[in-house]
């Protein structure tokens, strides 16, 4: 078997096995989901608007697993690895760095799907849930969203000298984009001055872009979120493949 | 220096924070052979090892194994080079086999693994955890590790520490018909026993320096003893009187 299936495989085993992924990115998202859906059953967003409450915020909501896996899980076990040498032993055989990376990577964008599978069926099933938008610019938003994240984690794993400087910096990026970029509260019941400091974190702009497409609004005012997601992506993603570190 | 030479070490300097590790280190060992680096903890002998690999960067000197530069050439040469750490490192809830599998899946050419679990005695337990495993049954494990890419240089840093006489003969019967088909083996150890019995030549460092190159047969010669735990001692220990006058 390949490389990159066997690593696949028995990352993905061991990942499951440590359970808080599965916590973090499969479980909560969907707890927030099913609360804000018995709260607002089908409302609409505000008086007078042609869209649920619910619809507003499935945007949001889908992005919680991306945050989750990248900016806690992917920094996490990247510098686990390292600080337990595994990396090292790594360095004496013919891996690559990108393929390591890469295998974490993916196990991360596969609990972000089945995240999101999870809470459309939920929400359609539940909720009476109806996704208005295009799913080609939802899906579009999404990926571009998890690339721009994953990208931060892996720099962060990549780059953090140990790891408590990991987790620090996975709480320091955590919890304020948990709830002040609109993935938990909603962005729209924000204050207008704390709506304009969230308006600063890459996740805010990515729940912008991904809320816009759900819903099917009209496509003005997007380039900035589109632009701001994929000059984060580039830059971090080139850092940690430059900068990595075995040890 | 002949075209015969798989590992090839010239003046090997490593420093940390001002102390020296390695003085000038040269070394260089023919196909074939099975190596000893030998010295008491601390001499530098670990050092040595992963600056000869390029997990640690040397201050100066010049490295190649099998005609590669080991920070150049990383891909390609540990296609064909296996490596034990002295210390086992490994994922918190990895099993045996499937750190046998991910490690198999690294290389283009390998062993089979479930074969070398059998011979090194732990193929019963293929389905616990690495952590689960015994000292002993982990270093053999490690070793199992190091072989499964057929290597053509292998590294065991410490290779039977933590195991029982029996096993201990068991690796060392192991390595020696290795050996027979053309293995090169470089290896740390502080059994003297060990080291009559399986190395060609040896090295012994005593604070990063060479002390002594040569047989087992030459360095025993070259002391007042008959015996070689003794001359290793009085190698490793030499002066030292006189740094406390």
């Amino acid at each position: 078997m390949s490389t990159f299936r066997t690593m696949l495989k028995t990352e993905l085993k061991l990942s499951l096995r440590g359970m808080d992924m599965f916590i973090f990115a499969i479980c909560m998202p969907l707890i927030v989901l099913v609360i804000l859906g018995i709260i607002y059953e089908d409302n609409p967003a505000f008086h007078g608007a042609d869209y649920t409450f619910l619809q507003q915020s499935f945007g949001a909501l889908v992005t919680i697993s991306i945050l989750a896996g990248g900016v806690m899980g992917l920094p996490l076990v990247i510098s686990e690895y390292r600080s337990k040498k595994i990396l090292k032993r790594f360095k004496v055989t013919p891996v690559t760095p990108v393929m390591i990376l890469f295998v974490q990577l993916v196990i991360y964008a596969l609990y972000a799907v089945a995240s999101l599978l999870l809470l459309y069926l939920v929400a359609v099933l539940f909720f009476n849930f109806q996704l208005v938008g295009s799913w080609f610019y939802f899906l579009g938003g999404y990926f571009l969203v998890m690339l721009s994240i994953f990208s931060i984690g892996m720099m962060v794993g990549g780059l953090a000298p140990n790891t408590k400087t990991a987790s620090v910096l996975a709480i320091l990026l955590y919890f304020p984009m948990l709830i002040f970029s609109g993935a938990t509260l909603p962005y729209e019941v924000m204050p207008e001055a704390l709506q304009r400091v969230a308006d600063i974190m890459p996740m805010t702009q990515g729940i912008k872009l991904i809320k816009v497409a759900s819903l099917g609004m009209e496509m003005d005012h997007v380039l900035l979120p589109i632009m701001v997601m994929a000059i984060v992506a580039v830059i971090c993603t080139v850092l940690s493949i430059k900068f990595f570190k075995w040890e | 220096m002949s075209m015969q030479d798989v590992i090839r070490v010239e003046h090997l300097s490593k420093s940390f924070n001002g102390l020296p590790v390695i003085r000038n280190l040269s070394l260089s060992i023919k196909r074939g052979a099975v190596f000893g680096l030998l010295g008491a903890n601390g001499a530098g002998k670990s050092t040595t090892i992963e600056c000869m690999l390029g997990t640690k960067k040397a201050d100066s000197g010049r490295v190649t194994i099998l005609g590669k530069n080991p920070w150049k050439e990383r891909k390609q040469l540990f296609q064909r080079v296996g490596v034990q750490f002295q210390e086992a490192h490994y994922q918190e809830k990895i099993t045996v086999q499937e750190l046998c599998e991910v490690t198999q899946s690294f290389y283009k050419k390998t062993d089979n693994y479930k074969k070398l679990l059998e011979q090194f005695g732990i193929f019963e337990k293929r389905k616990n955890f690495v952590s689960e495993l015994s000292g002993g049954q982990r270093q053999r494990l490690f070793i199992v590790l190091a072989l499964i890419p057929q290597p053509e240089v292998v590294f065991l840093d410490e290779l039977t520490t933590g195991l029982d006489a029996r096993a201990r003969r068991d690796v060392w019967k192991i390595l020696t018909s290795l050996k027979k088909k053309g293995l090169t083996i470089f290896l740390t150890s502080h059994f003297m026993d060990e080291v009559e019995n399986l190395c060609d030549g040896i090295c012994i460092l005593r604070k990063g320096q060479m002390v002594f190159h040569g047989t087992v047969e030459d360095a025993i010669a070259s002391s007042p003893f008959d015996k070689f735990e003794d001359t290793y001692l009085w190698y490793t220990e030499e002066e030292m009187g006189n740094e406390y006058l």
